[in-house]
């Protein structure tokens, strides 16, 4: 049987559960799965593999897409090539997939979200999720693909043996590009993860002077203020009340979205909450796709209202 | 240091509904405008801020139709040097292909470079993969996700790059090199319309995509454009403004979270 090498992630020893969604579409495809892991002891569940190879290397040399590929090299000299090998669409996931199908000239598709076997199409995002994109490789080269966190998990499924257990030593590592040390954020007093209701705010605020008022609403309405990306970007909000995948994941009572679109990274840092209160101009906003709640309308005269209503 | 950064012209699809046509096999483009891709932006902003620092010059790249010429424009408005304008004329959805074309372009051209900065990704096709599959080409070291330059030395440049959950990665990079830049990195300058019409006058130079053909194949076809599944979906409160806010008082009442 032809198979799937995945590239699992794991940061400071923590297997990232993002890795079952590259285990979950492997399953779909009916591939042997082959999973690489850097050198330690990692917890999961290891039955939801076939095979899992060690690479006697740490975590920082592991993850650097210069020595990922050497490590690929290694591996398909042994077992041959795979049919696919497949990246969590994370930070390290999505720089070594482009660089491995630069170096092998693989076809690349990235941000897979979904796929239909029968078909041989794969489901990639464009515009922000306002669209999808069908794709498939041309010719019968190997294919990488980066998978959205969330789409496939489910469908990892646990195998009858246990995974065969092997190790890759004397890895070529890179000199060009090496790790020097993972940087912590600075410890603020307030805990976004910590808040039973969140009011969040985004790209639709529109201007930084627009803030204090949602700020004064959040003191109203006992909330706490948080933002989505781009309002972090233009350093509107301290980074430490950021929203999503590399700001923080929250798990409010009441998650209050004010001009907050949805891009997937976002959604992945508060689509747990008990309840998500969506206003959007934009009735066609994916947020509203993951909401409880929605109001299509202008944010700046919902907040008036809103304050008018409290302020009695 | 030189720098070669590329900027792409995208449709500002932010607020606006997308319509598929001939039967999803194109986009309506017609009634949308078009601006520079955000990631680009910040880029460009991050090689001019280390030419203002250390010497050297920044020269903005864009492969695209004419009209591409404006990203360019704007880039040296921000402070770029010069502009070049790799002509194509249809859209390049596989970014191997992409990544083959602008390779032939600066080994034929050859383009002097000390290193080349990528957005992380572009907003319309969010691929985040041009950058990698350009440096693996060109058999330079890569690194993405960069929010920080903290130093630029003759032969090396320290960076830090953004992980998941508010970690970063301090990497230490030799040059030449290719970097991804996130947005967030710094604060792109504002550019007056004065700005680009006065950089309207910097020659910008133009080339023909085809002559930079070789090897681009594709490696992935767009078999066609599909709405997105539906998911649940929320329960949209309507009425006039007031009735809504009220409806909203009530929920968080009922939530527990408002008394």
């Amino acid at each position: 049987m032809s198979y799937a090498l995945i590239v699992a992630e794991a940061r400071r020893g923590i297997f990232e559960e993002r890795n079952l969604d590259s285990i979950g579409i492997c399953t779909l495809l009916g591939k042997e799965t082959v999973m690489l892991l850097p050198d330690g002891q990692y917890s999961f569940n290891e039955k939801l593999v076939d095979s899992i190879i060690k690479v006697k290397a740490g975590e920082e040399v592991f993850l650097n897409p210069l020595n990922m590929a050497a490590i690929i090299e290694k591996v398909s000299e042994t077992r041959g090539r795979p049919d696919f090998i497949v990246f969590t669409h994370s930070s390290s996931g999505a720089e070594s997939a482009a660089y491995a199908a630069g170096l092998f000239g693989f076809p690349i598709i990235t941000d897979v979200s979904g796929c239909d076997k029968e078909r041989g199409v794969f489901f990639k995002s464009y515009y922000s999720d306002k669209l999808f994109g069908e794709f498939k490789t041309t010719g019968d080269a190997t294919s990488v693909l980066t998978v959205r966190s969330g789409s496939f998990k489910e469908f990892a499924a646990e195998k009858a043996a246990a995974p065969r257990e092997e190790v890759i030593e004397g890895v070529t590592v890179s000199d060009s590009r090496t790790f020097v040390e993972y940087v912590e954020e600075e410890k603020t007093d307030i805990d976004i993860t910590k808040a039973d209701f969140l009011l969040s705010v985004g790209r639709g605020v529109g201007n930084k002077d627009e803030i204090p008022a949602y700020e004064e609403l959040a003191g109203l309405l006992k909330a706490v203020i948080s933002g989505s990306r781009p309002v972090i970007d233009k350093m509107w909000l301290p980074k430490a009340r950021q929203v999503g995948t590399s700001g923080k994941t929250v798990k409010p009572k009441v998650y209050l979205a004010m001009g907050i679109s949805g891009a997937f990274q976002h959604i992945a840092g508060m689509k747990d909450a008990d309840c998500i209160i969506a206003i959007n101009k934009d009735a066609e906003a994916p947020i509203f796709q993951y909401a409880h709640y929605g109001i299509v309308g202008d944010m700046h005269k919902v907040r008036d209202a809103l304050k008018g209503i409290v302020k009695g | 240091m030189n720098i070669l950064v590329f900027t792409k012209r995208v449709p500002a699809t932010q607020e606006e509904e997308l319509r598929l046509i001939n039967d999803g096999k194109d986009v309506d483009f017609s009634k949308l405008p078009f601006k520079v891709n955000d990631w680009d932006n910040y880029a460009v902003e991050e090689a001019v801020k280390i030419v203002e620092k250390g010497g050297g010059a920044v020269t903005a790249v864009s492969i695209g139709d004419t009209e591409s010429d404006e990203v360019l424009r704007r880039a040296i408005a921000m402070g770029a040097k010069d502009g070049f304008l790799v002509e194509v004329d249809q859209v390049l959805h596989d970014p191997f292909a992409r990544g083959a074309l602008i390779r032939n372009f600066i080994q034929k051209e050859n383009v002097p470079f000390d290193a080349i900065f990528t957005g992380v990704q572009s907003e319309d096709d969010q691929f985040a993969s041009v950058g990698g599959i350009l440096a693996a080409l060109l058999k330079l070291p890569y690194v993405s996700m960069v929010i920080g330059i903290d130093s630029v030395e003759k032969d090396h440049m320290v960076v830090r790059r953004e992980l998941e959950g508010g970690l970063q990665e301090r990497v230490r990079v030799t040059t030449p090199c290719v970097i991804s830049i996130q947005s967030g990195i710094n604060e792109p300058r504002y550019v007056s319309i004065m700005g680009i019409r006065k950089a309207s006058k910097v020659e910008r130079k133009s080339f023909k995509g085809k002559e930079y053909d070789a090897g681009k194949e594709a490696h992935i076809e767009l078999v066609k454009w599909v709405y997105p599944p539906k998911k649940g979906g929320a329960q949209m409160l309507g009425g006039e403004l007031g009735d809504i806010c009220k409806k909203l008082m009530e929920i968080l009442k009922e939530k527990g979270v408002y008394q």
